[in-house]
C-alpha cells in the first residue's frame, strides 16, 4: 500500500513549513565534489587512523574518484544485455474485482510518517514504504531460482535494467511512464538526490549512511530516465544492492536539511504506489485510510493489474490483541492474522459456528524464505552479560524446547542459528545449546556465580546476583517469557520481565539501554545473510578497538544501529569484512559458516523458534489468488493480492442472521512446504 | 474531653452500635479471616513443603532459604537444583523409609506452569489435580494467583488509607486550626495539585523507573505515587470540622488551661471529629483496590508474572470464550471482596451516623 500525499496539509507543523527553503545549490555542491573512498580508507577513518583533514587535503588533491558522474547516453556501454523480466509469471488473480472498502487492524499508531530518521523503524513503516513507495524492481516471490545474475525480478519503477559484473555496474532505465502521486514524472534527479538524503547526516539514521557510503562507488547519469550505479564488490546479488532501492521525490526535499526530523515529521512523500492518504483520513492515534489512485500509472501493467484492488483501505488502531481479535469476528475487520497456537486451535477452532457455518475462512500458508529472529538478543555491554561464560550459561538455562512443545504445541520448529531460511547460506548441522540446568549451571560456576542466594538465584564474590532484565516490545509474547523465566530459576538464573509499548521496546534497544531483547528481525528474502549490520563493531562502539588492536577502554556505546548485542570481536570484524568483499558463492558460504561458529561460541543470540507457515483467517468475501499467497511473502497480504467482494458481504451477513449455511473452508496451501 | 487511656463511652456505644449490624460486622469478621489467610498464604498455597522429615531431621521449608536437592539425598541434576517438594514427597513415598513430606493444601506457587493435555493452556477447575479453579493461559493455578494478588491488593488498599488519612487529616487540622492566611494559601495549592491527572503521573513515572528495581519497591513507588495525589478530598471534611471545633467551649477551656497547640488538636480536636472521617475509611480502601486492579488490568501496575486480580482478568478478556473460569473466578473474587468493603462501610456509617449519639444539643443549651 502506499502513502501518498498531500504533502504541505494540516498536518504539517505549522512551525516549519515546507516550502520556506531551496536548497538546490547546497545539493549541487554536494553532487560536484563527493568523492568515493575506497574500502581501506573509509575504514581507517572510521578507526580514526586518519583525520577528516587528511582526507580533505587529499580531496582536494584530486587522489579519489568523483561519486557523482554526469553523463551522456552515448557514453553507455553498447553491448549491455538489457533484461525485462516479461518473462515472469503474473502474480494476482484475474477475477479480482476493484472496489470495496478492507478493514484492518494496527497496534500501534505511528510516531512518524517519514520513513526514515527517528522512529521511522516502526511497525506501521512496512505499509509506509515497504509494500508501497516502490523500488526500481522487485523480486519475484514465486520464481526464486538463482540465475546467472542472481535471483529474478518484475520490473515497477524500472522498466529495463542490465548488470555488468566486469564492471560492477548496473544499469537502469527508469519507465517514462512512472509517476509521482502528485502528477510528476520520476526521473533520474530522484535517483540522484535519494543518494545525497541518505549520505547525509540529516537523517540521522548511520544505518543508512553506513550503507550508502559504503555499498555503492559511483552513480552516473546518461539521461532523464537511465543511470547505472557501481558496487564497490561484484556479489553474486549485486543487481538487487542497485534495483532494491527506491527513489525519493527530489521535488518533495526543497527544504531537507539538518531540521529534517521535525519539519518531515507528519509530512506524506509523495508515492510511486497505487494509494493516497487524503488529509481528512488521519485520525491521529486512532486509524489511517488509504485511497486507491485510480489514475496510477501501474494499474494496467503486467504483474500490478491484478493486485491493490480495495478502493480504500482503513487501519484502525486496536491496542490489544484479543479485542482485535473479537473485532474480527464480528465482522468488524475483515481479516486477521493467526500466529498464535491459541487463537487457531482453541479460539477460533476449526469447529467452530464461525468456520463450520462458512462464514470466516481458516488459511495455513507453508512459505519458504529466511526466517525473522525470534530469540533473546543479548547487550555484551551490560554487565553481567559482557561474560561469553555467563552468556553461554543463560542459553543452557533458557528452555525453548519446552515453549515450542507445551506452548506452540509443537507446532513451531526450533531455531538453529541467526540466519534460518537461506537455503545452502544456513549452517548445515550447527544445533543451538540445549536446556540444561547442569550445563548452565556448570558455565556460571566458571564464571564465579557459585553461591545462591536465600531466593535461589545465583550470587558471585562481589555480591552480585544473576538477574538480568528480559525486555519485549510485545503484550502477546509475554506468556512465553513467563515460561523462560520459571524454567531458568532451576539454573540460579531470574529474568525479570519487562513488557514495553512496541515503540518504546525498539527505542529501547535502539538506544542499547537494554539486558536482553526479545524481538525479531523481519529478514527480507535475500539470497545470504547479513552479519555487518547486526554483528560488526563499527555498529556498536563509536571506537570499539585502538589502532593497536587493544581494546579501547573509553569507547562509547553507538545508538540507532542493529548491533543490538553491543558485540565488538576483531576476529569477527575481520570474517565479516572479507565475508562483505567476497565475490564468490563458495568463499562466502565457508566465511558464513565460520561467522556462525563464532557466534555460537561467543552465545550472544539465543535462537528461539521459527514459524514454518503463515496462518490467517478472512471473512468469507474476501477473494484470494488460487495459491493464497506467494512464496516468500512477509506477510499474508505482502502482495496484495486479496480482493473485496461489497455484496458478498451483504449476503454473508445476511446469511448469518437468518442462519444459513456455506460450504466450510479450512485449508492448507503446502506447495512450497519443505518436506 | 476524650479519654486518652479508656474508651469514650460514646465511641463504646458506637462499636456496640456496629456489632448489632450483622451484616456489617460478619463481613468484617469475613474480611479480617480473609487477610488472615491471605497473610499465611505460603502455608496454604505452594509449591514448597510445610513440613520435611528426612533422616530423622524436621525442616520447615516455607520461609527459609531456597533448598537444593543435595540437602534431601537427590542426585544427578536435581542434586543442584532447588528441589521439587511434590516429587520429592511421591519419592519418599515410593521408598517407605520414614522420611515424609507434609505439602500445602494447594501444592502449587503463584508462578509454575503445569501443563494440561501436554500443552500449557487454561485448564478447567478440578479437585483431582488440586486446580480448584482452574489454570491460566500458561497453566498457571488461579486461586494460587488470586490469594497472592488479593494480598498485595488489600495490604496496599490499607497502606494507601493509612497514608492518605495521615496527610489529610493533619494538614486539614492544622488549615481548620490556624485558619487565615495559612488555610487560604494551602487551599490554593490544594486546587492546584489536585489537578494533576494521577492516572498519567503513573504512567510516566514507570516508564522511567527501571525495571532492575524490584517489585516491592515498584509497589512501594506506586504507592508513593497514588497518595501523594489523593489526600487533597480528605482536607477539605478536616478543615470544616476542626473549625467548627475551634469555637467550642472545651477547646477554649483547654487553652485557657494552657494546653499547647498539639495537644489540643490530637488530644482535644481530632478524637471528636474523627467520626466524620471513620465512615469514609472503607470507600477509600474500595477505590484504592479498584484502581490498583484497574492499573494491572492496563498493564501499567505491577510486572509480570506478579500475581494480581487486575492481570488474571485481563487474560480472562482474551479467553473469554475459550476459558470462562478464568475471568469468572477473577470477577467473583472481586465483587465479593468490593461487596463485602462495602458491607462493613455501610454498617459504620450506620453505626458512626451523629444524628444517632450526638451530644451537641445539650452542650448548646447548658
Amino acid at each position: 500500500m502506499v502513502s501518498v500525499g498531500c504533502g504541505k496539509g494540516a498536518t504539517a507543523d505549522a512551525d516549519l513549513p515546507l516550502g520556506s527553503r531551496d536548497n538546490t545549490a547546497e545539493v549541487e555542491e554536494y553532487y560536484r565534489t563527493k568523492v568515493s573512498l575506497p574500502v581501506e580508507v573509509r575504514e581507517a577513518l572510521e578507526r580514526g587512523e586518519i583525520s577528516q583533514a587528511e582526507i580533505d587535503e587529499r580531496t582536494v588533491a584530486g587522489e579519489f574518484p568523483k561519486f557523482f558522474r554526469f553523463a551522456t547516453p552515448a557514453d553507455l556501454p553498447a553491448d549491455l544485455e538489457w533484461e525485462d523480466g516479461m518473462d515472469l509469471p503474473e502474480l494476482g488473480s484475474p477475477e479480482a474485482t476493484k472496489g470495496g472498502t478492507l478493514f484492518m487492524a494496527i497496534t500501534d499508531f505511528p510516531r512518524t510518517l517519514r520513513v526514515v530518521g527517528p522512529d521511522a523503524n516502526g511497525s506501521f513503516r512496512a505499509y509506509l514504504q515497504d509494500e508501497t513507495l516502490y523500488t526500481y524492481a522487485v523480486r519475484h516471490p514465486n520464481v526464486t531460482e538463482i540465475g546467472p545474475n542472481g535471483h529474478r525480478y518484475m520490473p515497477a519503477i524500472a522498466n529495463e535494467w542490465a548488470v555488468d559484473r566486469e564492471a560492477k555496474t548496473v544499469y537502469v532505465r527508469i519507465n517514462p511512464a512512472a509517476r509521482w502521486s502528485d502528477g510528476r514524472s520520476v526521473t533520474t534527479a530522484d535517483t540522484l538526490f535519494t543518494y545525497y538524503m541518505f549520505q547525509s547526516p540529516h537523517i540521522r539514521a548511520p544505518w543508512y549512511n553506513n550503507a550508502y557510503h559504503r555499498q555503492f562507488t559511483e552513480v552516473a547519469v546518461y539521461d532523464e530516465h537511465t543511470f547505472s550505479v557501481t558496487v564497490p564488490e561484484g556479489k553474486p546479488d549485486m543487481n538487487k544492492r542497485v534495483l532494491e532501492t527506491r527513489p525519493f521525490p527530489r521535488h518533495f526535499f526543497l527544504d531537507f536539511g539538518d531540521d529534517y526530523p521535525e519539519r518531515y515529521q507528519w509530512e506524506f512523500l509523495p508515492t510511486t504506489g497505487a494509494y493516497v492518504i487524503k488529509e481528512e483520513d488521519i485520525k491521529k492515534g486512532r486509524s489511517i485510510t488509504y485511497t486507491r489512485d485510480e489514475d496510477w500509472w501501474a494499474r494496467d501493467l503486467k504483474f500490478w493489474r491484478h493486485r491493490f484492488n480495495p478502493d480504500r483501505i482503513h487501519f484502525t488502531v486496536i491496542r490489544d490483541k484479543a479485542k482485535a481479535f473479537e473485532s474480527f469476528k464480528k465482522g468488524e475487520l475483515d481479516t486477521v492474522r493467526m500466529r498464535e497456537p491459541d487463537y487457531w486451535f482453541d479460539k477460533l477452532a476449526d469447529d467452530d459456528p464461525l468456520v463450520a457455518d462458512g462464514y470466516i475462512h481458516k488459511h495455513q500458508f507453508y512459505d519458504d524464505k529466511p526466517r525473522p529472529t525470534y530469540g533473546l538478543w543479548i547487550n555484551t555491554a551490560q554487565s553481567p552479560l559482557d561474560s561469553k561464560l555467563v552468556r553461554q550459561g543463560l542459553q543452557f538455562a533458557t528452555n525453548w524446547d519446552l515453549v515450542i512443545e507445551r506452548y506452540f504445541r509443537g507446532s513451531y520448529v526450533r531455531m538453529r542459528t541467526s540466519a534460518d531460511g537461506y537455503g545452502q547460506f544456513t549452517h548445515p548441522d550447527l544445533q543451538p545449546r540445549p536446556y540444561s540446568v547442569a550445563k548452565a549451571l556448570a558455565k556460571f560456576t566458571e564464571a564465579g556465580f557459585t553461591e545462591r542466594g536465600d531466593d535461589g538465584i545465583l550470587v558471585n564474590d562481589a555480591g552480585q546476583r544473576l538477574s538480568v532484565t528480559l525486555t519485549s516490545g510485545r503484550e502477546s509474547l509475554k506468556d512465553i517469557l513467563t515460561i523462560l523465566r520459571e524454567q531458568a530459576l532451576p539454573a540460579g538464573l531470574e529474568y525479570r520481565i519487562e513488557i514495553l509499548d512496541a515503540t518504546a521496546s525498539f527505542k529501547k534497544a535502539q538506544e542499547k539501554k537494554h539486558d536482553i531483547v526479545f524481538t525479531a528481525f523481519a529478514v527480507g528474502p535475500e539470497m545470504y545473510p547479513r552479519y555487518w549490520e547486526t554483528y560488526h563493531s563499527v555498529n556498536a562502539y563509536d571506537q570499539a578497538f585502538l589502532a593497536d588492536g587493544s581494546v579501547n577502554r573509553d569507547r562509547k556505546l553507538k545508538p540507532q544501529t542493529n548491533n543490538l548485542h553491543s558485540l565488538a570481536n576483531a576476529e569477527l570484524d575481520a570474517m565479516i569484512e572479507r565475508y562483505r568483499a567476497s565475490e564468490e558463492v563458495e568463499e562466502m558460504l565457508d566465511l558464513a559458516f565460520r561467522i556462525e561458529e563464532l557466534l555460537h561460541e561467543e552465545a550472544v543470540f539465543s535462537p528461539g523458534y521459527v514459524m514454518p507457515y503463515l496462518q490467517a483467517g478472512s471473512w468469507r468475501w474476501i477473494g484470494w489468488p488460487e495459491g493464497f499467497s506467494n512464496k516468500i511473502a512477509h506477510y499474508y497480504e505482502s502482495e496484495w493480492m486479496q480482493w473485496v467482494d461489497e455484496e458478498k458481504r451483504e449476503e454473508t451477513l445476511r446469511a448469518k442472521r437468518s442462519g444459513q449455511t456455506f460450504p466450510k473452508h479450512a485449508k492448507v496451501y503446502d506447495q512450497h512446504r519443505i518436506r | 474531653m476524650a479519654g486518652r487511656s479508656q474508651l469514650n463511652p460514646l465511641t463504646a456505644r458506637k462499636l456496640r452500635r456496629f456489632r448489632e449490624i450483622r451484616r456489617g460486622y460478619y463481613s468484617f469478621l469475613l474480611l479480617v479471616g480473609l487477610v488472615g489467610v491471605s497473610l499465611v498464604g505460603e502455608l496454604l498455597v505452594n509449591n514448597k513443603a510445610i513440613l520435611v522429615r528426612y533422616e530423622g531431621e524436621w525442616s520447615f521449608p516455607t520461609y527459609t532459604r531456597v533448598r537444593l536437592g543435595e540437602e534431601f539425598g537427590l542426585i544427578g541434576e536435581a542434586r543442584q537444583v532447588p528441589v521439587d517438594y511434590r516429587a520429592l514427597a511421591e519419592r519418599f513415598e515410593d521408598e517407605d523409609g520414614g522420611n515424609f513430606v507434609v505439602l500445602p493444601f494447594i501444592p502449587y506457587n503463584a508462578y509454575e506452569n503445569d501443563p494440561y493435555e501436554d500443552v500449557f493452556k487454561p485448564a478447567p477447575p478440578s479437585a483431582a489435580s488440586r486446580h480448584f479453579l482452574g489454570t491460566d493461559s500458561t497453566g498457571r493455578d488461579i486461586l494460587a494467583r488470586l490469594l497472592f494478588g488479593f494480598r498485595t491488593a488489600i495490604l496496599f488498599a490499607v497502606a494507601f488509607m493509612a497514608l492518605t488519612y495521615l496527610i489529610g487529616i493533619t494538614l486539614g487540622c492544622l488549615m481548620g486550626f490556624f485558619g487565615g492566611l495559612f488555610d487560604l494559601f494551602l487551599q490554593r495549592l490544594i486546587e492546584i495539585w489536585s489537578n494533576i491527572p494521577f492516572l498519567y503521573m503513573v504512567i510516566i513515572v514507570f516508564s522511567v523507573i527501571p525495571t532492575s528495581f524490584d517489585v516491592r519497591t515498584r509497589i512501594g513507588i506506586l504507592l508513593t505515587i497514588m497518595v501523594l495525589f489523593s489526600w487533597t478530598s480528605m482536607t477539605y471534611y478536616m478543615r470544616t470540622a476542626t473549625y467548627r471545633e475551634k469555637e467550642r467551649d472545651y477547646t477554649a477551656a483547654a487553652m485557657v488551661l494552657g494546653a499547647s497547640t498539639p495537644r489540643i488538636i490530637f488530644g482535644h480536636i481530632i478524637p471528636n471529629v474523627v467520626s466524620t472521617i471513620v465512615t469514609f475509611v472503607p470507600i477509600t480502601v474500595s477505590n484504592a483496590i479498584i484502581a490498583v486492579t484497574a492499573l494491572d488490568f492496563l498493564g501499567w501496575g505491577l510486572p509480570p508474572p506478579t500475581p494480581s486480580m487486575g492481570e488474571l482478568l485481563k487474560q480472562g478478556t482474551a479467553n473469554l470464550t475459550t476459558a470462562p473460569w478464568i475471568v469468572s473466578s477473577a470477577f467473583v473474587t472481586l465483587v465479593l471482596i468490593l461487596t463485602l468493603v462495602n458491607f462493613v462501610g455501610e454498617a459504620v456509617r450506620e453505626a458512626f451516623d451523629p444524628k444517632k449519639f450526638t451530644v451537641y444539643q445539650l452542650e448548646l443549651k447548658p
